[in-house]
């Protein structure tokens, strides 16, 4: 599903954000991204989502060659990858509901579709009653939520989120995390980064920790207070 | 076909919202680039107004040969005589107009019978008109002029095309005018259309990014904008043929009773129909085009 074989991405002269970064994501695996602040999660994130092209090596996400893919392939790759970024960029001129619609349109999916489409994911985030607020007049949690709506409302394969929870309290951050359950459930790949360990702590799941541009893997298992290196 | 139509569908309706929300500012770059339109609308509404005029008159050399008023009966055939064994290569037709027979012509006009009246006696000669053949006649007309000047009984030669021919020059040079003009006036229609693109852009900068996030093409993102160049020009284009439209109204109280005055009638009028609307559309395009770079230079974030 998601292959990075010797990938490095360097920013200008002598910052390298990724160095030789070699991981492989399975169909329907939940995987976290760990690491401090500027350690990298958010540039492999955006690679996987081919919002920024590597330097070098090679990116595979759905099959496709991100490296070898025309520019103008690129869209019909975003719309296969659900991307919840940090900052949410939820468009504040429209209410919640027209924004979750804007895949959708962007798509050409029929209003009577679209609509029952975008309303059966504001439902799933639990934003119901809350269509006709504009952004702003959401809290953060819900914001949050909004913007994991428009993510999945398209029925992407991948959902990448960037620091979803980063600025929630622990219990909206649990509730979130749950929600990107849910869809993992149904086999929709997740891969999250996060600097908060408590998060990561609490379920069985793979873990690719980014310190310094460089990606080990690891299985945590939450019962045993083990990690079993990779 | 269905999702390709949904989505202009959707392009045209964000364009007029965008339009609509920021109503002042769509309104002064409409009037901007409809009054530019207007000057050359009417420039060209001008010229093909004239030119059925200008085209009755006739273009071809004429050199006309008047004889003194004591000239005897027949001199004016037998110079007529003279003019084609002379200057068979140089001449066409060579009619002879007695003096009675212009007094008769003159006398037709209202005007002139009341004058010929007091007169008493007919004071026109007789007249003899040559038309020059070949293109080069400027160059022959001089010589041919200066010889029959010359012979006995010609009080007076006139090369009698030369205002015509001063007519046509204006004419075409009026006409490089406008179309000089009508290349000023795009470079504004491209200049205005590609400026309001790019504040759009600008504005509408997070939704483009966020539309880009979610998958939307290059087309998708730009076909708003282009969509906006097209309606700026074309709503600009039809006000610009209203107010060509009131400025010629205007213009033909005057112009119509100089025309009069000279016993032709004359009014202004817009282009026909076709021309108007190859016009518009020549305009939509143009502003189109000016959106789709403006939308390609300004969005590369």
């Amino acid at each position: 599903m998601i292959e990075f074989s010797h990938v490095f991405k360097s920013y200008g002269r002598g910052i390298n954000a990724l160095t030789d970064a070699n991981f492989h994501i399975a169909p329907g695996e939940f995987v976290f991204v760990s690491g401090p602040s500027g350690a990298g999660k958010s540039t492999l994130l955006k690679l996987v989502a081919g919002l920024i092209p590597p330097t070098r090596g090679r990116v595979r996400v759905n099959g496709l060659d991100l490296v070898r893919m025309p520019a103008r392939a690129r869209p019909y790759l975003r719309r296969a990858v659900g991307v919840i970024l940090q900052d949410t960029h939820l468009l504040n001129d429209r209410n919640a509901f027209e924004n979750v619609l804007m895949p959708l349109i962007v798509t050409g999916v029929d209003r009577h579709t679209a609509t029952a489409r975008a309303r059966a994911a504001i439902e799933k985030v639990g934003l119901s009653g809350k269509e006709n607020r504009r952004p702003i007049e959401l809290s953060g949690g819900d914001q949050q939520r909004l913007a994991i709506a428009r993510a999945i409302v398209n029925r992407p394969a991948i959902l990448i989120a960037d620091e979803p929870t980063a600025n929630l309290d622990h219990a909206s951050a649990t509730r979130i995390i749950e929600v990107f359950r849910d869809f993992n459930r149904v086999g929709v790949t997740m891969l999250i980064a996060t600097h908060d360990e408590s998060l990561i702590a609490d379920h069985t799941h793979r873990v690719l920790h980014v310190v310094n541009g460089r990606v080990t893997s690891y299985m945590n298992v939450p019962s045993s207070g083990q990690r079993s290196a990779e | 076909m269905k999702s390709w139509l949904r989505q202009h569908q959707y392009a045209l309706g964000i364009t007029v919202r965008r339009l609509i929300a920021q109503p002042f500012s769509t309104l002064t770059n409409i009037l901007v680039v409809a009054l530019a339109l207007t000057i050359p609308l009417v420039g060209a509404a001008t010229l093909v107004s004239i030119q059925p005029v200008t085209a009755h008159v006739a273009t071809g050399p004429q050199v006309t040969l008047f004889l003194t008023t004591t000239a005897p009966a027949g001199v004016a055939s037998e110079i007529a005589q003279r003019v084609r064994q002379q200057h068979a290569e140089d001449v066409g037709a060579v009619t002879v107009i007695p003096r009675d027979e212009a007094l008769a012509r003159l006398r037709s006009h209202p005007g002139w019978s009341e004058a010929f009246d007091v007169l008493g006696q007919n004071p026109l000669p007789d007249a003899v008109l040559v038309e020059l053949r070949g293109s080069d006649f400027v160059t022959r007309a001089d010589r041919l002029v200066a010889s029959w000047r010359s012979w006995p009984h010609v009080e007076h030669v006139q090369l009698d095309s030369e205002w015509v021919q001063r007519l046509h020059a204006l004419m075409r040079l009026a006409r490089m005018g406008l179309l000089l003009l009508a290349v000023g006036v795009a470079l504004v229609v491209l200049a205005t259309v590609f400026n309001t693109v790019r504040m759009q852009a600008l504005t509408q900068r997070e939704e483009i990014t966020v539309a880009r996030l979610l998958g939307a093409t290059e087309s998708f993102v730009r076909r708003p904008f282009l969509y906006l160049g097209a309606l700026i020009g074309g709503v600009a284009s039809f006000i610009a043929i209203g107010l060509g439209a009131l400025v010629l109204s205007y213009l033909n109280t005057a112009a119509s009773a100089l025309a009069r005055s000279y016993g032709v009638e004359f009014y202004l009028h817009l282009p026909p129909t076709s021309w108007l609307l190859t016009f518009v559309l020549g305009v939509v395009l143009l502003a189109a085009f000016s959106a789709l770079w403006s939308v390609t230079r300004n969005t590369r974030f």
